[in-house]
Formats: structure tokens, C-alpha cells, sequence
């Protein structure tokens, strides 16, 4: 391994607990650079408006394609829960939503937010976008493995999109795809529905596989000199960690994918146990559906933290940069992030408890579900204590970071009430899980990607965006989530269950009626008043004020490129060097309340960096 | 491995705010492993691809049941000569690797064009087999252990067509070139090396549990599971 370091400039540690600059052991050579080893990267530079513009090599624009699409998902997500949310709150009102309908919906909302929408945001998102210029690199190592990677998700959205227009709709089946009602007759979409969302979930993940690709070798082999792991910025260790999780979890939903259509399309029985069917038996036997389920959760868990450990990272980095305070426990926040990755692939089953498994499996799945809040809980102090004495911009950013905080734990905690099984047995299939995992894994990454988006706008779009505008988004969006998801937990505790089409004349619709048609009202509001986003940066494109470079007067390397937007290769003719970590912000003695990245040690030699 | 966890672990306890310490991460590369971006995407397809299987084999293992044993199979067979092609593919990339080595790149073009013959040979074999099994009325529907085993068969064969791929793409380069120049594809042909090599780890661990000692096998996982 070359990652040896070499203290060629041969420096001697240092043991007291304030050092300055210019104290005695510093050589006169302190800005010392290791000399380039690797050759320059060879850059494909577009020649026409389709190869800049649709088939681009440049991480950034495929970022924004992969971003642009998600969000374009996103939104019929947010239609779907729109029509779930009107049948809900006023049964019959609209007449063209049958059961068969509200189950599809459902099923497409779910599938669509969390894979489509989430982790395709963060990770093809601000996974592009972010790591070539966080690391220091011109792009990803296989631009064109990088770009058929976006086409394949775009690929892969078209078809998901498709199961919405061929007979019987798309699939009714629960976002969860249990077998084997998915595709039997009976369940919406058992016929073509099922099969496009398969054939869709096996593009998404070979076309995730090749971004990821780009993404874990980007980020462990092509840094820039003097960036060392322990340099990165949290945003890339969330995203690289998240990265890792997807590589291993997500070949568990292609198999389960490509099972299942063969149980499908062949009569293999993988997944189907002998089936009585109106007296007659069916041709299947001998398969298990628990084994799909295992498969499934054995993605779908660590798929929870795939969207999460970026917005971890993300989050992390905002709230220092804007409480101008360097993030505390910086190591304990990298541990924390790869611990809760590896913690993540031995919980899975926590979701399936109901489904009958050996009481001391039970035992494992919900003592593993408690220690994985230990980490978690850990990133929690670590983001208060930063803000703690910190020098606080109450600006848009910091508010969706401090929305994400709140509902983030507010989340984290009703998750360990349902990690036990005794409390999840009764909560099971109720509101209370539905209102716990949309503030844990819906809404607090949702405010991430709204803090990031109000923070990354100036480098992208060279503008910056309206603060007044932003504040008004945020306070809408924050009280309205918790006035539809705060309910919910009620819904639940009095035993309204999830996924019912109507409640009918069931005892729970005495305090329900009135809750519901709340709740939806304030789903109403929320989703509108995501237009406030739009018509921000549609204003701020027009007429916006100009962005300085590096406004929020950041550390990190994507603020110090050539050009802003940064153009393709990202920094000119010479890579940036490396001399610090990104979190060196109100150093003493120094001029400005920030010290680059890039700041060489004799630029500074007179300040002093107190060890924390 | 046990350096690897060292390096792993050494590098999560660096304090980077520190001066002394930024004064020796000033002196890094950037690069956290002395390998190329060929064989780091290798290695990583390699760790996808373990997982993939190992769930097919976990859920081999879960859903058949005894009395779907391998009394249908007859041993030996066409698959057994498959195997060996494989071991032939091995043994004609340890030569390449060997020439690249010494620097006697002389039989390198001949050993590639070896390589991806005998790989469509293997693929070929496979189909073939395939075509017996079916003429035997053992079609992917019959039981869960013709699922799993065409199943597993047809991903290891698509994961053998993308080698095949990039086999093609260093092919057609190193044919072009002088042979004095083959040293600079040096690292494409180990990558693909290490990807073959793979493939045969991934084929016999099948072979073995899901084939040879598939009776033995089933038992073992049976006494595990007791």
C-alpha cells in the first residue's frame, strides 16, 4: 500500500498543547508538497450541445441530470401521497381513486421515495456532484462508466414510469413486494405492473453499481495530494460509507428481483409455497416467501442508512461552516458513520418481526437495533456541541439543520421504541410506523436536501438564492410535516392500520375523522409549498444577486475551484495541494475566521491550533 | 488481511487538526491503496459479486427441500469438461502474467486469443449442458434445484460475457500493438487475470456445494441448521 506517509520533510511530532506556527521544530520547508506521482487525467471534452449537455462525461452535469431526474420522481411521489392523503381525509370526495388505485399509489409512492428519489439524490446526486471536487480530482476515475450509469437510471425511471400506462397499472403489491399475493391475481398490477418495477429495480441497481464504482475509487485512489482520509470533509465519508452499504445490499434486491420475475414470467417457485386457489391447487410449491422477505430487508435496512449516512455527512458539514465552529469529534463522527454501516447489516430483521421467526432471533434483531443508536446518538451531541458556543448564522441553511436535528431524533426515539419487540408486535402495521419512518428517513434527510440545496445553489448556479424566500419555504415545510406526522403517531398509538383503502364504520374513526382530514389538509399545504423552492430559483436565475466566490466562506475545495461554476477538470491547470483538514474555522491568531483547505503553513505560521 | 484492519484502524485514530500530524499527511499522495483504478475496480466488482452469490447459495440452501437432491444429475458429464476449460483459462493467464513478469511478451498475444477462445468454449459448454438437461425434461420450473442451478449458471455465464467484454477491448488493443509496447497494457491484463481467477473461485465453490457434494452438502447445511 502507498499509503504509507513519508515525513520526508522530516518534522518532529510535537507534544504541547497549544503549538504555534512558529514555534521551534517547525523547518524552514513547512509548505513541503509530496511531487506529483500520478499522471494527469485524460479529460473527454464535449464537442457539441448533446455531448455537454445529455451524453456528458463531467461528474458535475451528471449530477445535475441525476438530480433533475430524482427530483422529477420526487414530485410524482409527492402527487401519489397527494391522492393517498385526499382519500384518507375525505373518503369518496374524489371518485376515480378505487381501492385498487389507493394500493398502487401507495405502493409507487413508497418505492419511488425511497429508491428513486432518496438514494438517487444523494448518492447520484450529490455523490456527482460533490466527491471529484471535495477530493480534489478533475472528475471520477471512468467518466463514461459514469455517465452510462446515469442513462441506466434514467433508463431504469422510464420504465418505472411506464407500469403507470399499460393494462392493470402498476403494481399494488406494497412497496415491500412481499410474495406471493405480488403477482398473483387479485393484487393490482400483478401482470405488467409487477414485472416493469422488477425489470426497473434490477436497471436501477446495475446502473447504481457502475456510479458506485466511480465513487468508492474516486474517493480512495484518485485524492489530491496531502488529502488523507482523515482530511475529507464528513459529506464524502457519509457519501463513501453509503456508497460501501449500496455495493453489498443492493445485490440482495437484484436477486430477489431477478428471482421473482423468474417466479413470474418461468413458474419457478423460489418464492412461492404450494397455493390452494379456489379449490384447486396452483402450480407452484415448495418455495418461501420469508426467504423474500429476509432478501428484501437485507437491502431494505441497510437502505435506510444508504439515505441517511450522506445526509449525516452533509448535514454535518453545513452546521459547521455555518456555526463557524469546527465540527466536534471529528474522528468520533467518522466512526460513527462506518459504524452504523456495519451495524446496519445485522438488523434486518427487526422489520419482521409479525412475520414469525425463533424467539432468540427476535432477541439478536432488537439488541443489534438498540446498539446501532449508541452511533447515532453520538452524531447527535456531536452536532449540538458543534453549534454549542459556536458563532451561529440563523440563516436558511443552519434552519434546515437544525429542523433535520429535531426531527431526526424525533424519529431516532420512536425507532427504539419499535426495535423491541414486545412494543413493535401491537404498534406493527399501524400509523405509528408509517409516522416514524417518514420523520426519521422522509422528512429529516428531505430538510438535509433542502439545507444543502440553499448552500451548494451559489456554487452551481453562481447565484444565490433568496434568504427571505428560503425562510418562508422552511417554517411552512418544517410546521407543516409535523403537523401531518405528529398526529399520526396518535393514529397509531389508538390502532388506525396502515395501508387500509378506508376505515369504514370502525371504532377508531371516532377521534380518526377529524385528524385525517387535518392531516391531509396540512399534506395539501406542505407539498404546495414546495413551489416556494421553485419559484426561488427561477427568480434567483433571472435576477438573483451574483455569487462571490466561496460565500458562506467554507474550508473545503469545492469552493476554491478556477471558475464558479466550476468549469470541466474543475481547477485549472494546477490540482489543488492540501494542508488541513476542512474544519479550521475561527483558528487564533488568524485574519479571517477561516482557514482554507488549500492555506499553505507559512501563510499562516502565526496562528495557533488548539488541540481538541 | 490482518495489515489491511492495521491500516484501516491506524488511519480512523489520525487526529488531522493536529501539527505535527498535518505536517506528515502534507507528504501524502493522495491515494489510499498502491493499486491501479483497473484492479481496484476488480477488486470491488469482486466484493458485489461475492455477495450476489453467496445470497443465491443462501437461498439455494433455504428452499430445497431433501427429496430435491441431485439424483437427477448424472455425474460425469459435459460439465466436468466445462470445469476444466476453466482451469485451462487459469492456467493460460498465469502463463501471460508470468511473461509479463520476465518481460517476454512474446506469447502474450497468442495466450489472449487462447484465453477468450477457450472462455467461449466454456460458454458454449454451458448451453450445451443447458440443452441436455432440458432434452431430459429438467427444465428452470422443475424444482427449486433446477431453478437455483440454471439460475446460477446464467448469472455466472453474464458475469463471464462482462469479462468477456473488457477481454475484447484489451484484445483488440494489445493486437494492435508492437510487441514491445504489450508491457504498458500491463495493468488491463493483470486486471483481467485477477477477474478469471475469480471466476473460477466463484465456479468451483458452486460446483462443489451445488454439484459434486451436493448430497454431503445438504446434509451438513441440515445438521447446521438442527
Amino acid at each position: 500500500m502507498s499509503d504509507e506517509y513519508e515525513n520526508k520533510s522530516g518534522y518532529q511530532a510535537q507534544s504541547s498543547e497549544t503549538i504555534s506556527g512558529d514555534s521551534p521544530g517547525i523547518s524552514p520547508d513547512m509548505d513541503y508538497v509530496r511531487p506529483a506521482e500520478n499522471a494527469e487525467q485524460d479529460l473527454y471534452h464535449p464537442h457539441s450541445f448533446i455531448e455537454k449537455w445529455v451524453f456528458c462525461q463531467d461528474a458535475k452535469v451528471i449530477g445535475v441530470q441525476y438530480f433533475l431526474t430524482a427530483v422529477f420522481t420526487g414530485v410524482v411521489g409527492l402527487i401519489l401521497s397527494w391522492l393517498m392523503r385526499l382519500q384518507l381525509g375525505f373518503p369518496g370526495l374524489a371518485g376515480f381513486i378505487t381501492a385498487e388505485h389507493y394500493y398502487q399509489f401507495v405502493t409507487m409512492h413508497g418505492m419511488i421515495m425511497v429508491v428513486y428519489f432518496l438514494t438517487a439524490l444523494f448518492l447520484g446526486g450529490f455523490g456527482n456532484y460533490l466527491i471529484p471536487l471535495m477530493v480534489g480530482a478533475r472528475d471520477m476515475v471512468f467518466p463514461y462508466v459514469n455517465m452510462l450509469s446515469f442513462w441506466m437510471f434514467f433508463v431504469a425511471v422510464a420504465v418505472l414510469m411506464a407500469s403507470f400506462f399499460v393494462p392493470g397499472g402498476p403494481t399494488g403489491a406494497g412497496w415491500t413486494l412481499y410474495p406471493p399475493q405480488t403477482i398473483l391475481e387479485g393484487t393490482p398490477g400483478h401482470g405488467y405492473g409487477i414485472l416493469l418495477m422488477l425489470i426497473s429495480l434490477a436497471l436501477f441497481v446495475i446502473g447504481f453499481t457502475m456510479g458506485g464504482l466511480n465513487y468508492m475509487i474516486t474517493i480512495l485512489q484518485a485524492r489530491t495530494r496531502g488529502m488523507t482520509l482523515m482530511r475529507m470533509p464528513l459529506t464524502v465519508w457519509g457519501i463513501f460509507t453509503a456508497t460501501v452499504l449500496a455495493m453489498l445490499a443492493f445485490p440482495a434486491l437484484l436477486v430477489s428481483s431477478i428471482m421473482m420475475t423468474l417466479d413470474k414470467l418461468l413458474g419457478t417457485s423460489f418464492f412461492m409455497p404450494t397455493i390452494l386457489k379456489a379449490g384447486e391447487v396452483l402450480e407452484y410449491g415448495g418455495g418461501s416467501p420469508i426467504l423474500f422477505q429476509h432478501l428484501f430487508w437485507f437491502f431494505g435496512h441497510p437502505e435506510v442508512y444508504i439515505v441517511a449516512l450522506p445526509a449525516f455527512g452533509i448535514v454535518s458539514d453545513l452546521i459547521s461552516v455555518h456555526a463557524r465552529k469546527n465540527i466536534f469529534g471529528y474522528r468520533m463522527m467518522v466512526w460513527a458513520i462506518v459504524g452504523i454501516g456495519a451495524l446496519s447489516f445485522f438488523v434486518w430483521a427487526h422489520h419482521m418481526y409479525v412475520s414469525g421467526m425463533n424467539p432468540w432471533f427476535g432477541f439478536f434483531f432488537a439488541s443489534t437495533t438498540l446498539i446501532i443508536a449508541v452511533p447515532t446518538a453520538m452524531k447527535v451531541y456531536n452536532w449540538i456541541l458543534t453549534l454549542w458556543r459556536g458563532n451561529i448564522r440563523i440563516n436558511t441553511v443552519m434552519l434546515w439543520c437544525l429542523g433535520f436535528i429535531v426531527t431526526f431524533v424525533n424519529g431516532g426515539i420512536t425507532g427504539i421504541f419499535l426495535g423491541n419487540v414486545s412494543v413493535d408486535v401491537p404498534l406493527s402495521d399501524t400509523y405509528f410506523v408509517v409516522a416514524h419512518f417518514h420523520m426519521v428517513m422522509g422528512i429529516a434527510p428531505l430538510m438535509v436536501i433542502m439545507g444543502a440545496i440553499y448552500h451548494w445553489f451559489p456554487l452551481v448556479a453562481g447565484k444565490m438564492l433568496n434568504e427571505k424566500l428560503g425562510k418562508w419555504h422552511f417554517w411552512t415545510t418544517f410546521l407543516g410535516a409535523y403537523s401531518i406526522y405528529f398526529p399520526m403517531h396518535y393514529l397509531g398509538f389508538i390502532g388506525v392500520p396502515r395501508r387500509y383503502y378506508e376505515m369504514y364504520d370502525s371504532p377508531y374513526m371516532t377521534s380518526g375523522v377529524g385528524l385525517n382530514e387535518f392531516i391531509s389538509t396540512a399534506a395539501f399545504i406542505v407539498g404546495a409549498a414546495q413551489l416556494i423552492l421553485v419559484f426561488n430559483i427561477i427568480k434567483t436565475l433571472k435576477t438573483g444577486k451574483k455569487a462571490e466566490q466561496n460565500p458562506w466562506k467554507a474550508n473545503s475545495l469545492e469552493w476554491f475551484t478556477s471558475t464558479v461554476p466550476p468549469e470541466h477538470g474543475n481547477f485549472g491547470d494546477r490540482l489543488p495541494v492540501v494542508h488541513r483538514w476542512p474544519y479550521d474555522f475561527n483558528v487564533p491568531g488568524a485574519d479571517e475566521d477561516y482557514l482554507p483547505q488549500t492555506a499553505a503553513p507559512s501563510e499562516v505560521a502565526h496562528t495557533e491550533v488548539e488541540k481538541t | 488481511m490482518s495489515s489491511l484492519l492495521k491500516r484501516i484502524f491506524g488511519t480512523i485514530i489520525e487526529k488531522p487538526w493536529e501539527p505535527e500530524r498535518a505536517q506528515v499527511d502534507d507528504a501524502h499522495s493522495g491515494q489510499t491503496f498502491d493499486l491501479s483504478v483497473q484492479k481496484s475496480a476488480v477488486i470491488i466488482i469482486f466484493g458485489i459479486a461475492t455477495v450476489l452469490f453467496s445470497l443465491i447459495f443462501t437461498g439455494y440452501i433455504y428452499s430445497v427441500p431433501p427429496e430435491q437432491d441431485t439424483k437427477y444429475l448424472l455425474k460425469p458429464n459435459l460439465l466436468w469438461i466445462n470445469t476444466f476449460v476453466l482451469f485451462c483459462i487459469s492456467f493460460y493467464f498465469s502463463k501471460v502474467n508470468k511473461g509479463l513478469k520476465r518481460s517476454e511478451v512474446i506469447y502474450v498475444k497468442k495466450n489472449l486469443l487462447m484465453i477468450g477462445g477457450l472462455s467461449y468454449l466454456f460458454l458454449f459448454g454451458q448451453v450445451a449442458f443447458w440443452i441436455q438437461l432440458m432434452k431430459s425434461g429438467n427444465f428452470v420450473q422443475t424444482n427449486n434445484y433446477f431453478s437455483s442451478f440454471y439460475i446460477f449458471t446464467a448469472l455466472h455465464g453474464i458475469h463471464l460475457l462482462g469479462g468477456l467484454f473488457f477481454w475484447g477491448k484489451v484484445a483488440s488493443r494489445v493486437l494492435k500493438i508492437k510487441n514491445e509496447k504489450i508491457l504498458e497494457e500491463e495493468k488491463n491484463i493483470s486486471a483481467l487475470s485477477m477477474y478469471w481467477t475469480f471466476l473460477l473461485v466463484v465456479w468451483l465453490a458452486f460446483f462443489l456445494m451445488i454439484y459434486v457434494f451436493n448430497d454431503a452438502f445438504i446434509e451438513w447445511c441440515k445438521t447446521l441448521v438442527a
